[in-house]
């Protein structure tokens, strides 16, 4: 009879092996799907390639979809680390939006100021966001996954209400969004700002603060194994409090970039779906800091596939359901990875 | 016994099962008669429980066959193995907590009728319990038995679904020794109406006791298949080892031992177990620097609790823990770290490890706050790996690659690893629950020399066992527990195994409790 | 005030209905041990189901029937990957949700703010119609309404509690080892009451566009699918409770609307968030008030945990 192995562990190139298959096959069942539809695929696949890649401007357009990829993926990502899932990114991107907003809208001063000004309440309003959540998954131990996403429906209708109420321009006859605000993220190049220096840098610097960092340290223990590390003398619920505050923060700091920086004013909608997407970002990346970036492009192209793609009727739904369908491949690949054919099971060792 | 042999109601014929990385059974052949007590001796790993596993259908063998009454069979699930009348004990019981009694009785039984209420099924339960002769409380719910009723609602399930075949796996590591007499008596009844029992053990007495004929396996392969008579103590041992066991005795060296001031103190210590049900009593214990005080006991009665207040990682809801005379109350595990606590844990892979983290990373768990390791905030990978290499090089342990998830070494290594990082934070005193379960004897061997090592360095150890000679071989003093209290102290040189096992049950009152150490 | 009552209270049924829906399928699954966050997903491919089915063929019963066989299909395939291959089920019920919820506003773009072709009419019950109150709150609805509030959750509790089939069912959430040890089929047990979850869901979403709004448009689950889900976690996988946690969700989702009727000071947005902030209101302060209510309503020991037979 022929029955398969499974071992015990497998080597990282073997995970990572495994993830970029798994993308490749949902990339390509994604593929067969739209050629079922109708749609003339190589043609598909070659705009997608040159709206992101083709010139400046479109890498320009593709960089202003990374940022906030990064930044999104990136709070995803360290709440895996410890463990945890914060499925809340678009309610704390919103919210750090909303800050970002209030503030730069209220307050006038020095523009070089502002925008550290502004970084910072973004950041504190996505922390805050997420704070109940945090507070009673590291204290009382409730699911946090439900909690996050919950309040992601409260910060959109938070939204709208603030941009078609108390904060509405009325100068805006068609839309309803705020006023401008007065402060501009510096740009890098063409359209593309300083955000995305900001969230390869955050990335880079996240990843060092976990290996590097007594604290890293204690956020891994407390991922792989939240007995041991209370064992460890770590105090738990501490690190869980404050892994999630900051990756609400995160979070909650590409809202803040993408107000100031890419739309300029408050409005519904602004966030794309990068919350969401975020979570499948961080989930590409295995959870590791620096596994995000690349994570993060290939999210960013299939994102512009999506808006590059309008013409031809793919809309964003389309885009999402693929993406779907990739996490759905990497779930299933990640257990089938652990099992071999019996004659190619190691030979035993003891 | 008889003259004539009796018929064989198994016949395993050239059982080979293989794991990756493992050979668990190697071409294994084994009958059973009927009307016999069939013991399977052999250490942790040797491949008792795959063997068995495969014959309840469990799991499915590589090669070989299985004969029953003559005729030959395949089983490809446990419910086929239960129809042929082929029914297993678990070590660890295959019960559902949350479930009645009854409900446990009548899972996956196509007998239960198939509209049910709680009234009917326990009323079913009780008659079945009479006619087995074996006393269950039908509408108590698992998680409130202990662990002798718990067998009992096991073993009853698999005679009630006629099973003539019953293993029995490490039937006695749970009981009481009272209760193990009253199994004994109850695994007499069954082979006298005609059932076969294999009888699985590590413990060379009572498979002496019990057995008609034993069967040894090691590493996978069958050594012999003796009648009982023909065994002798040395021989099983020999056998089952492939060498003599000797345990350490640390009694010759006494005349010059003398332990010091009393370091760890407990007074009227009580405390909640995870269920929220009280698991310590008012305890009070001493355990002076430089002895090794041993906890007898039933797992389960309250050591996995007494452990963990020792060591911060579960509050007191009453009484005082004192370290060097200083009053811990409220303390953090990492307060008991700096007091000089050391602490193996009785599940290594759940609280004492990270399994999916390097081993290098796990060798550093206890030290990684100070330096060289810690620089202010940093955390310097260098230097954890040149402590990990010491750790790992001190202990013993096999690795292939520091980077390695610790989860890849096998539990002999991963235990002696938390062992020798323990010892190193232990300057006070090192509470080690367990920690040679699980261990060949050659391992067990080595871990109770180091206990006896740091003991001799002035360190106190409280060591938590249910292997009484074992405690008895090294402790100075031994504690016994029951239902989270301390039923009596004795000087481990005094102390009888036949006192202690009673107390053990709960018999207090059988002797003075407290003998001066 | 007695009309004020009656309006809140037949709304209360209407749009609880939903989560009575979502809230049964995810007790059957949490109850074999997996979690489903897939349901928003399930219930938005649902509605589109029978959205388009009823503008093919204008029957509200056959797009119902749509919706559930969509429900199980796609729920079979959720199935084959948390049960079968044992994949990890917070990635794939997140991915069902995305997919799910992206597949249907895809199909469903050209169908987007039209009435449904064919609804769930209603039914005056007679006599019982002409009580006051209870008249026209109860007794003058659609007779899904019934079926989803009363012979559901009967059912539900009756095939969980009171047979040998719900004993095995339920010894395959707390423990599957030793369920399978006791010779019930785990692995087929999960995979059938998962996929039979996944239906409930389905029919849940065909419920929302044929009888509670009743049209199709992107987004039109709106979070009830997550909201079922923690409706399960605090009723304790019971069906009578989580019925009832769906009605009082009902009361509140129409107070928001009689708001919104009445003019309230209150800006509707902010009733609009009622249900979301109340749903993590009720997850968050039973635990605080009570840590034993917490352990009496326990979830199923081995919820969320794959189970490997020939794990070493």
């Amino acid at each position: 009879m022929f029955r398969f192995h499974r071992v015990e562990s497998i080597k990282p190139w073997t995970i990572i092996a495994t993830r970029v298959i798994s993308v490749v096959a949902a990339l390509a069942l994604g593929a067969l799907l739209f050629a079922a539809a109708g749609y003339d695929v190589p043609r598909l696949a070659g705009d997608v390639m040159r709206g992101s890649f083709d010139n400046m401007f479109a890498l320009e357009d593709l960089g202003l979809l990374v940022s906030p990829l990064i930044l999104t993926g990136l709070a995803a990502a360290v709440t895996l680390r410890i463990g945890l899932w914060n499925i809340g990114g678009e309610g704390q991107f919103y919210a750090g939006a909303i800050a970002a907003t209030v503030i730069g809208l209220e307050i006038h001063a020095d523009p070089a100021l502002m925008l550290v000004v502004l970084g910072a309440g973004g950041f504190l309003g996505g922390a805050l966001w997420i704070l109940i959540p945090a507070l009673a998954r590291a204290y009382l131990a409730v699911d946090e996954i439900i909690t996050t996403l919950l309040l992601n429906f409260v910060a959109i209708l938070f939204v709208n209400y603030l941009s078609t109420g108390p904060l509405r321009d009325p100068g805006q006859a068609v839309t309803s969004a705020t006023a401008r605000i007065p402060y501009d993220i510096p740009t890098l190049v063409g359209d593309l700002h300083w955000g995305l220096g900001v969230a390869v840098a955050l990335a880079i610097v996240i990843a060092l603060i976990l290996a590097y960092s007594r604290w890293g340290y204690e956020v891994r223990l407390a991922g792989a194994n939240r007995f041991a590390a209370h064992y460890a003398g770590i105090p738990v619920p501490r690190r869980l409090l404050q892994t999630m505050l900051l990756s609400g923060g995160i979070a909650g700091l590409a809202g803040m970039l993408e107000v100031t920086g890419t739309v300029h004013r408050l409005q519904g909608g602004i966030s794309n779906n990068f919350g969401y997407l975020g979570v499948m970002v961080a989930v590409l990346a295995g959870g590791q800091p620096i596994g995000v970036l690349p994570a993060a492009v290939l999210m960013g192209i299939i994102l512009n596939g999506g808006i590059v793609l309008q013409s031809y009727g793919v809309s964003i739904y389309q885009v999402l359901a693929l993406t779907g369908l990739i996490l759905l491949f990497i779930a299933v690949g990640e257990q089938l990875a652990y099992y071999r054919i019996p004659h190619m099971a190691q030979r035993p060792t003891r | 016994m008889s003259a004539a042999p009796a018929r064989n109601v198994v016949e395993l014929i050239g059982i080979t099962k293989t794991f990756p990385g493992l050979v668990a059974n190697d071409a294994i052949n084994l009958e059973l008669r009927a009307g016999e007590v069939h013991a399977l001796l052999g250490e942790n790993g040797a491949g008792k429980s795959t063997l068995m596993n495969i014959l309840t259908g469990i799991y499915q063998p590589d090669a070989g066959e299985i004969i029953l009454n003559g005729a030959k069979v395949r089983f490809t699930s446990p419910m086929q193995a239960i129809a042929a009348g082929i029914g297993m004990v678990h070590q660890h019981f295959k019960l559902i907590k949350a479930f009645t009694v009854a409900e446990n009785i009548h899972l996956g039984w196509n007998e239960t009728p198939r509209r049910v209420n709680a009234g009917e099924l326990e009323r079913r339960t009780t008659a079945l319990a009479e006619r087995f002769g074996l006393e269950v409380r039908p509408g108590a719910r698992i998680e409130d038995l202990s662990a002798g009723e718990q067998q009992r609602v096991e073993i009853l399930r698999v005679l009630s679904r006629g099973a003539r075949v019953l293993i029995l796996d490490e039937p006695t590591a749970v009981l009481t020794p009272t209760e193990a007499t009253a199994l004994a008596r109850a695994v007499r009844e069954f082979t006298a109406s005609g059932y076969a029992v294999i009888f699985i053990s590590h413990k060379l007495d009572e498979v002496l006791e019990i057995a008609d004929r034993i069967t040894v396996l090691r590493a996978g392969r069958k050594v012999a298949t003796l009648p009982a008579v023909e065994c002798t103590h040395a021989r099983l041992a020999t056998l089952m080892v492939g060498r003599e066991i000797i345990l350490p005795h640390s009694r010759e060296e006494d005349a010059v031992h003398r332990p010091g001031s009393v370091v760890l103190q407990l007074s009227g210590v009580s405390t909640f177990n995870d269920q929220g049900v009280p698991a310590l009593n008012e305890i009070d214990l001493d355990v002076r620097a430089g002895e090794i005080v041993g906890i007898a006991g039933v797992a389960g009665n309250g050591q996995r609790e007494l452990t963990e207040v020792l060591t911060g990682i579960r509050l007191p809801t009453a009484g005082e823990v004192r370290v060097r005379g200083k009053s811990m109350n409220g303390a953090s595990p990492a307060e008991f770290l700096q007091a000089g606590i050391g602490h193996v844990p009785e599940d290594r892979l759940r609280s004492g490890l990270a399994p999916s983290m390097a081993v290098a990373d796990n060798a550093v768990l206890r030290e990684y706050r100070k330096p060289p390791i810690a620089r202010g905030p940093l955390f310097i990978p260098s230097a954890v790996r040149k402590l990990a290499r010491r750790i790992v090089d001190d202990a013993r342990v096999i690795v292939p690659n520091m980077r390695a998830p610790v989860r890849n070494l096998s539990g002999g290594n991963q235990q002696r690893l938390v062992a020798r990082r323990e010892m190193r934070v232990a300057e006070t005193a090192l509470v080690a629950a367990y920690p040679t379960r699980g261990l060949d004897v050659g391992a067990i061997d080595s871990m109770l020399r180091y206990l006896i090592e740091i003991r001799d360095r002035g360190v106190a150890v409280l060591l938590v066992s249910e292997e009484l000679e074992e405690l008895l071989s090294i402790a100075d003093r031994v504690a016994v527990m029951f239902q989270g209290r301390i039923m009596g102290t004795f000087a481990a040189r005094h102390a009888e195994a036949e006192q202690i096992g009673l107390l053990m049950g709960g018999h207090a009152g059988a002797m003075p409790t407290e003998v001066a150490a | 005030m007695i009309e004020l009552i009656t309006g809140v209270l037949a709304t209360a049924l209407l749009a609880g209905g939903v989560l009575v829906l979502g809230a049964l399928g995810e007790v059957l699954s949490q109850r074999v041990g997996v979690f489903n966050l897939g349901l928003e997903g399930l219930m938005a491919l649902g509605g589109v189901s029978a959205i388009i089915t009823v503008a093919h063929v204008p029957n509200a019963p056959l797009g119902m029937l749509a919706a559930i066989i969509v429900g199980l299909f796609a729920g079979a395939i959720f199935s084959g990957a948390v049960v079968l291959a044992r994949a990890n089920q917070t990635l794939c019920g997140l991915a069902l949700t995305i997919a799910g919820s992206g597949l249907a506003s895809s199909i469903g773009q050209s169908y987007s703010g039209q009435p449904a072709k064919a609804i769930f009419n209603t039914v005056s019950v007679p006599y019982l119609s002409d009580l006051p109150i209870v008249g026209r709150a109860i007794f003058s609805q659609s007779p899904l309404i019934y079926v989803i509030w009363i012979a559901l959750p009967v059912a539900l509790h009756w095939l969980l509690f009171k047979t040998r089939h719900g004993i095995n069912l339920r010894a395959v959430g707390e423990n599957p080892a030793a369920a399978d040890a006791a010779g019930v089929p785990v692995t087929l047990i999960r995979f059938c009451y998962v996929t039979i979850g996944a239906g409930f869901a389905g029919a849940a979403g065909g419920y929302l566009t044929l009888a509670f709004v009743p049209s199709w448009s992107d987004g039109i689950t709106g979070g009830r699918g997550w909201i079922a889900v923690a409706l399960v976690i605090f009723a304790g996988y019971r069906p009578y409770s989580a019925t009832l946690g769906a009605f009082l969700f009902g009361l509140i989702t129409a107070l928001g609307f009689v708001g919104q009727a009445r003019n309230w000071i209150i800006p509707p947005a902010f009733l609009s968030m009622l249900p979301y902030v109340v749903t993590i209101a009720c997850m968050i302060i039973p635990v605080i008030i009570s840590r034993r209510l917490q352990r009496r309503l326990a979830a199923p020991a081995a919820l969320g945990v794959p189970y490997f037979r020939d794990q070493r």
